[in-house]
């Protein structure tokens, strides 16, 4: 027994400080300060909760498959009329063709106890659409930004950290990156290849967004690399990998735990753009495409556009707002940064 | 003052060039060529293939195009240096002047949104301030929080909504008529994509704003200026507002540096013959030059209109000058 464990053992309390407790009653602590504090936070937290959790039970919660397609009788069908038409074709000329149609019309439906939101142009359910939408935009985003946190945790390190002529090469390639439409960027990334599917899209986004972590990463580290300890790890003459990962990496992650969060957000906003001009990727359920499709049924029909742009808005809304909090608890002197990488 | 200005303006000189490289190797690298899609789509029935590879062959050598990539990037850099930005393969134009001829919409369709985010954000940004923590600030946060969380092409959809639906105004979307040619419907057709944009450029732009102010109000000065008397109206405008500003203008200079580039999206929705959805059709056409000719000259003025943000915060803030 440690002297520390004798010490907690004669108070004859249970739990002495707060690291001493189980890990799960620290992270209850922590959530309900959370929650207490940053309620809007909290409702971030929750939006993408309910988001995953859609995203991951599509399968259960669809009702119907996304794909199949749904079509309504033929109101104005007259089985009479057909009835006579069998016996003297000639009835055909004196009614309008319609009547005599049996099979289904395929069209965008009303919502129904059948159809939660109705269905889309060509007959398949929303609802089941809308919730399979969750996946691509989840995937997308937290793709592009895991792609992008990364190699521009990584430039920007070694940006920061040697200086000199490898800094000024990757800071000019960061300037030129910056300096590109946004957009237009993008859409050159994404027409490299012929069929762009969405993991070619999401390594797209990730790339697009290098150049502003490197920014924030580079910033940061510049002033760790002042610190004392990092240079008494130099002189006790630890190599420039340790020191980057053992000194530098834990301190920096604060800001970089911050833009990760919120930039999820901002490339869900892009994949839903890039898809609503038709380049996105065409086999995909995408909330983007469907504002687009939804958009020619305007203005009989507005609800698909407007679920779709909604589900949009909730899902970034609630990474921004997850992200505010974080940045307000991690490092507030990120304050007043983008959410919105470039768009 | 002179010499940082001058080594900040020379920094950019391998900026632009890394933007031309860049530009010229993501074009050349896109499948599918121009020549190929052209001549495939107008192909008569009849050619065999090797007629049609000798067709595509001709065409080529005529735009210049079956050199080997090494030698048209020299050619490139060679042309673009002496400000020839090249000429469409389509039209035959230079792409310099089809940029022109997008410009004014766009231009049009920018300084609207401009001049609605300005108007809207900056008032609101000091009212949430001032009032923090009032119903009015939970109100005009939430507005923000959700307008910066609204994609603008959903938002542009709405609005086109309500307009069509209880048939507020007809909107001109075959003419696209520019301000100074039919203001009225000019107006009809731009408000809603600039309403859209204003509001979410708006939207992040009261935030900064907001937090700023929250700050600036804190310190002595400002205290100082309540003690001795001063009435609240000159305090938010004479003192506090002059030092909230100065992150807000790097924000609208960033804004700025957008104007050229267009809304590719909005000119998309509204069908508006601007820059963006000019680059649009040439990068679906593969309509390389084109593509080429207006990034760099968007690039450019990016980089400059930045440059332009450095110095004037360098003026504004004169404990960041030189540093």
């Amino acid at each position: 027994m440690t002297q520390q464990q004798a010490a907690i053992e004669a108070t004859g309390l249970p739990y002495r400080t707060t690291s001493d407790r189980p890990l799960a009653v620290r992270i209850g602590i922590h959530t309900s300060n959370f929650f207490r504090t940053k309620p809007l936070g909290a409702l971030g937290v929750v939006l993408i909760l309910f988001c995953i959790s859609v995203a991951l039970l599509s399968p259960v919660i669809q009702r119907y498959d996304p794909e199949q397609v749904f079509s309504r009788p033929n109101p104005l069908y007259d089985p009479e009329l057909a009835a006579q038409a069998l016996r003297d074709p000639t009835v055909r000329l004196l009614h309008p063709p319609e009547k005599f149609i049996q099979g289904g019309i395929i069209d965008a439906q009303e919502p129904s106890s059948t159809h939660w939101l109705g269905t889309d142009k060509a007959g398949r359910d929303l609802y089941a659409r809308i919730v399979w939408g969750a996946r691509l935009s989840l995937l997308v985003g937290i793709g592009a930004a895991l792609i992008a946190v990364s190699s521009g945790l990584i430039l920007g390190t070694i940006s920061a950290y040697f200086g000199g002529l490898v800094d000024l090469i990757i800071q000019r390639f960061t300037d030129a990156l910056l300096a590109f439409p946004g957009l237009i960027l993008l859409l050159l990334i994404v027409q490299v290849v012929d069929n762009p599917n969405k993991y070619w899209i999401t390594l797209a986004l990730g790339i697009l967004g290098i150049s502003q972590v490197i920014r924030i990463v580079r910033s940061a580290v510049l002033s760790t690399r002042q610190e004392q300890y990092v240079l008494a790890a130099q002189v006790v003459g630890n190599s420039d990998a340790r020191i980057m990962m053992r000194h530098i990496l834990p301190n920096i992650m604060a800001p970089t735990i911050v833009i990760f969060t919120i930039s999820i957000g901002a490339y869900i906003l892009a994949e839903a753009s890039l898809a609503f001009i038709g380049f996105g990727d065409p086999t995909a359920i995408s909330w983007g495409k469907m504002v687009n499709e939804g958009r020619q049924l305007l203005p009989a029909k507005p609800l698909m556009s407007l679920f779709a742009g909604g589900a949009i808005t909730l899902t970034v809304l609630g990474f921004n707002l997850a992200g505010d909090a974080l940045r307000d608890v991690l490092d507030p002197r990120l304050r007043g940064r983008g959410g919105r990488a470039g768009f | 003052m002179g010499r940082y200005v001058i080594r900040r303006a020379l920094i950019n000189i391998p900026v632009i060039w890394l933007i031309a490289t860049l530009v010229f190797f993501a074009t050349n690298v896109l499948p599918g060529d121009f020549v190929a899609r052209r001549i495939a789509a107008q192909n008569p029935t009849g050619n065999t293939q090797e007629q049609i590879e000798a067709q595509i062959a001709a065409v080529k050598r005529d735009l210049g195009i079956d050199k080997p990539v090494a030698e048209r990037y020299l050619d490139y850099m060679w042309k673009t240096v002496r400000g020839d930005l090249g000429e469409s393969y389509r039209t035959r134009e230079s792409a310099v002047a089809g940029f022109r001829r997008g410009l004014p919409y766009t231009l049009q369709l920018s300084l609207m949104t401009f001049a609605i985010a300005l108007s809207t954000s900056i008032p609101i940004g000091i009212i949430s301030a001032i009032r923090q923590d009032s119903w009015v600030d939970y109100v005009l946060r939430m507005f923000a929080i959700l307008a910066v969380a609204a994609p603008g092409f959903w938002v542009a959809t709405v609005l086109l909504l309500f307009v069509v639906r209880w048939q507020l105004w007809n909107i001109d979307l075959v003419n696209q008529p520019l301000l100074w040619e039919d203001p009225v419907n000019s107006l009809k057709l731009f408000i809603l994509p600039a309403v859209a944009g204003g509001i979410a450029s708006g939207a992040g732009i009261m935030r900064l704003l907001r937090s700023q102010m929250l700050e600036v109000l804190r310190q002595d000065y400002i205290r100082t200026a309540w003690s001795k008397g001063l009435r609240e109206r000159s305090i938010i405008v004479r003192h506090a507002m002059k030092n909230a500003m100065i992150p807000v203008l790097t924000v609208i200079g960033l804004t700025i540096a957008t104007l050229l580039s267009g809304n590719v999206v909005f000119e998309f929705l509204f069908n508006i013959p601007g820059v963006g959805s000019r680059i649009l059709d040439a990068i679906t056409q593969r309509d390389v030059p084109v593509v080429q000719a207006f990034v760099l000259i968007i690039a450019t003025f990016v980089v400059f209109v930045n440059l332009g943000v450095d110095l004037l915060y360098g003026l504004l803030d004169p404990r960041i000058r030189f540093s």
